[in-house]
């Protein structure tokens, strides 16, 4: 069929295209103007056409998002469900995330972190979303076959080939370092780690072994570069241990994660933090190999995911309520730990002016990714709120006069008059994570595009334009209308094909065997677990 | 393939039928068992909340226990493989973990990762035989811990021998310890972790645990940990109210669903309303109607929970068996079953 959106407000900042036109599709793809009539007429006049939204990292699967459920299962309201779909309007159900992001225009969604133990039961989970494209990142860096291997100093292509094979056994779309050696320090005693670290047992460190990820993501080929989570989150003087990994780097390709939490300077009495926005964005600026996702912090309350189990144990005498999950896994494991951002209160409000402050600095928002990190920061569904702040500033200046004067002290925000424009918003939202992920069919919506697509009415208030779009189209298909589900079709989980390497399946099959009982099959995520086709192929770069 | 309605044979069709009539006329039907594959329990979700129906799992008492206490003060835990490659003290909580096959392989061995490695393994017992129960000694060990008892006793010994350790995993199975014991090891481990590395270890003694794999599918389909119901349109977690023998026995439920892919006893309560059996050991009397669906590892491949890995894994059907070729999935039928409830409902409409 042969459909064409006309009249719409077309911001694709891909193709410098902002201003009122059509976009052509046919068989789920963007085309060019075919010079034939149209089946089917789809009228923009008045409304704002954009590439469906491409999210880059947002904890919506695996072992820490269901654990926070059994944890906090008050977080989401439930309500009725509409009809067509049983659990749409189950809070924090699988249903509920894949409607809600697509209500608010988004097509993809990658969880940021999958350890390759649970790798099936992840995959299980994030194919149950319905109406997005879903990938998932393999984490490495904790476990101890890979340690082992550092340690002894196999050399680079062992440990290449150890990346695939987990990279392919688990059906990832990236991989992921988290505190890259902490939770394995953690379980031998440690309670702070940085970049040098030595890991008990291994005598290695999060410089050496981060080094070998991001040779080794190179090597294989993957189009995501390594996604980094940094030692210390949270703490002040965060920026340093930012800084000194990119340092790290030696200008390899590298993406950090909610970077917000490392854009802490230490202040002068070292008691507190202050804003070290400008120092990340400057550094953003100079390192064109570098990008970043925002992790920004929303008010309210919120449980923290996540696999860096040295972190969360740190952090969970500030659980509220006072009740936490800590697993020491297979190798990173997880921790669990509820986590009220008051509202108005100091520390949670210099952290909302920090992340805003790095996307207003941004020398280049197709590098700076929005995201909350979903659910630490604060729910994904605060995005159009988020948008709206960045792209009116009285908005932003009308939230700071309710906010104490510590967001003035330690943060240059409110002194900030830059307003994001639709084309910046588009590169924060749809084009950047798509480049960043290495997908080259989605964020745009130049001819042959894959078509997904978001039309929203041009409203004032970015909010409301945000949260519910006018219609949404995945492959071409309407899914959402007026703000509301229409069609309930499955998305497909994006998965790199590697290459593993033979020898090394065996040796990591015997490895497996000796520390699990059972070997590399029971690791395996195969096309039989699923109940329909869910997995679509993504190349590695040439 | 086999099918029966009231004891008679019957084909597949004529079932589901059967089965959709009894289903379609309750007000109140309860799907309870999921002692099955997780395609058979995602289907499971998806009929009961179409068709308003509440969920429960075999099993259960152990894994209400442990959500029980893990929704209201948390957890610290370890895995299986971690138990076994790092624990230099392991202390196990009354009979039940003697059953479990991963006491076997930590006696078996000694830690050989982590900081811990090379030492020797002690394996420390704590059944309550001569304190008045698991719990009350349980208590006793965590005042120890807390400075609140102090005395030459065993339980002080064994206090200081857990603290002494570098890597500390307490056994237990939920089942037998309850959910005010499940809490009590938590805060114990919890104490534990400010002087040392100390996790707990679930296990089942023994007993069936596919309910461990109903935990997470509940999660994420519903936002909500099992038991839950979905009368209501809303899914509502509530592990008292909709206990399925409980709705039976108090005459609330009207229907039933029993779901038991994978062997298990059929509960007592079963015969008490009209029911509907999808079985993979089935037998003419088992419920009004019976439909035998493939045993998941076995005649069909399906993702099971894995007790040695503390994971969901696939297990293929087994090649060779003797396993009937002509039985359907459990989540075919359910399926189906749903379809031809949709339907009705769609022209009820």
């Amino acid at each position: 069929m042969l459909s064409v959106i006309r009249g719409g407000r077309v911001v694709d900042p891909t193709a410098s295209r902002d201003a009122v036109g059509d976009v052509w599709i046919e068989d789920g793809r963007v085309i060019e103007a075919p010079g034939r009539e149209p089946d089917r007429v789809i009228d923009a006049a008045g409304c704002v056409v954009m590439a469906g939204g491409v999210e880059v990292h947002s904890h919506i699967a695996g072992g820490n998002v269901i654990t926070s459920r059994l944890l906090l299962p008050e977080l989401y309201v439930s309500e009725a469900a509409p009809e067509g779909h049983p659990f749409a309007h189950a809070g924090g159900a699988a249903a509920w995330i894949g409607s809600t992001y697509a209500r608010m225009g988004y097509t993809t969604a990658v969880e940021p972190a999958m350890p390759p133990t649970h790798a099936l039961g992840t995959q299980l989970e994030l194919a149950d979303i319905p109406l997005l494209d879903r990938g998932a990142l393999t984490v490495m860096g904790n476990d101890d076959q890979l340690l082992q291997l550092l340690r002894d100093g196999v050399g680079k292509a062992a440990v290449r080939d150890l990346v695939a094979l987990n990279v392919a056994t688990s059906r990832g779309l990236g991989v992921k370092c988290i505190n890259a050696g902490g939770a394995s320090a953690f379980k031998d005693g440690a309670l702070k780690l940085s970049l040098d670290d030595e890991i008990p047992c291994y005598g290695l460190s999060t410089r050496r072994i981060m080094g070998s990820l991001l040779d080794a993501v190179e090597e294989i080929g993957v189009p995501h570069p390594l996604h980094v989570h940094c030692n210390n989150l949270g703490l002040p003087g965060a920026d340093d241990s930012f800084m000194a990994t990119l340092d790290a780097a030696e200008g390899r390709r590298i993406h950090f994660a909610h970077a917000q939490f490392y854009a802490y300077g230490e202040t002068d009495d070292g008691k507190g933090f202050r804003s070290a926005a400008e120092r990340i964005a400057r550094a953003i600026g100079d390192n064109p190999q570098a990008t970043l996702d925002i992790g920004q912090v929303v008010f309210g309350q919120t449980v923290t995911v996540s696999l860096d189990i040295l972190r969360q144990f740190a952090g969970r005498k500030g659980a509220n309520p006072k009740k936490w999950v800590l697993n020491a896994g297979d190798a990173e494991g997880g921790g669990v730990v509820p986590f009220l951002y008051r509202p108005k209160g100091p520390t949670s409000s210099l952290q909302w002016a920090i992340g805003l402050e790095i996307m207003l600095l941004s020398p280049d928002p197709e590098r700076t990714i929005l995201t909350t990190d979903h659910p630490n920061g604060g729910p994904f569904t605060q995005y159009p709120r988020i948008i709206h702040l960045l792209m009116d500033r009285s908005e932003r200046e009308r939230e700071i006069a309710t906010l104490p004067g510590i967001v003035g002290e330690r943060s240059g925000l409110p002194g900030i008059e830059r307003e994001y424009t639709l084309s910046e918003i588009a590169q924060l939202t749809r084009s950047g994570p798509a480049k960043l992920l290495g997908l080259a069919d989605r964020g745009h919506l130049r001819p042959g595009a894959r078509a997904d697509v978001a039309v929203y009415r041009d409203d004032p208030n970015r909010t409301a334009m945000f949260t519910a779009a006018k219609l949404v189209l995945k492959d071409g298909t309407p899914i959402v209308e007026d703000g509301e589900v229409v069609e309930w079709r499955a998305g497909r989980t994006l998965s790199l094909t590697v290459e593993s390497d033979r020898a090394m399946e065996k040796r990591t099959d015997s490895y497996l065997t000796d520390r699990f009982g059972t070997g590399l099959d029971s690791f395996t995520v195969p096309d039989e677990a699923f109940d329909a086709p869910t997995f679509e192929a993504v190349p590695c770069r040439a | 393939m086999p099918a029966w309605v009231k004891g008679a044979a019957t084909d597949i069709d004529a079932a589901i039928a059967a089965a959709a009539d009894l289903l379609g006329a309750a007000r109140m039907p309860v799907i309870a068992g999921l002692n099955a594959e997780v395609s058979a329990i995602r289907a499971a979700f998806d009929l009961a909340g179409r068709v308003g129906a509440s969920l429960d799992t075999d099993g259960a008492a152990g894994t209400y226990a442990e959500l029980g206490a893990l929704s209201r003060v948390g957890a610290m835990t370890s895995t299986p493989a971690e138990a076994v490659g790092r624990a230099d003290a392991v202390l196990v909580l009354g009979s039940a973990p003697a059953k479990s096959e991963i006491l076997g392989r930590i006696a078996a061995g000694a830690p050989t990762r982590g900081r811990a490695a090379g030492a020797a393994r002690a394996i420390l017992a704590l059944d309550g035989a001569n304190e008045g129960g698991v719990l009350p000694a349980l208590a006793r060990l965590r005042a120890h811990f807390r400075g609140h008892l102090a005395d030459e006793s065993p339980t002080a010994v064994l206090a200081s021998k857990l603290a002494a350790a570098q890597y500390v995993v307490v056994l237990y199975d939920p089942a037998e310890i309850g959910e005010m014991g499940v809490e009590t090891v938590q805060g114990l481990v919890t104490d534990l972790n400010d002087r040392t590395r100390a996790f707990s270890l679930a296990v089942s003694g023994g007993h069936r645990n596919q309910d461990r794999a109903v935990v997470p599918v509940s999660a994420w389909t519903t936002g909500q940990a099992p038991r839950v119901g979905l009368g209501r349109k809303v899914p509502e977690h509530d592990p008292w109210r909709f206990d399925a023998a409980r709705q039976v026995a108090a005459g609330e439920a009207d229907a039933a669903l029993w779901l038991s892919s994978l062997p298990a006893p059929r509960p007592d309560w079963l015969g008490q309303v009209p029911s509907v059996a999808l079985v993979g050991e089935a037998s003419p009397d088992a419920a009004e109607v019976v439909i035998a669906v493939g045993v998941p590892g076995r005649d069909v491949g399906g993702v099971l929970w894995n007790e040695t890995r503390g994971a969901l894994t696939y297990w293929p059907a087994q090649a060779g068996g003797s396993a009937p070729a002509d039985r359907p999935t459990a989540a075919a039928v359910l399926g189906m079953l749903t379809d031809r409830l949709a339907a009705r409902s769609g022209t009820a409409c």
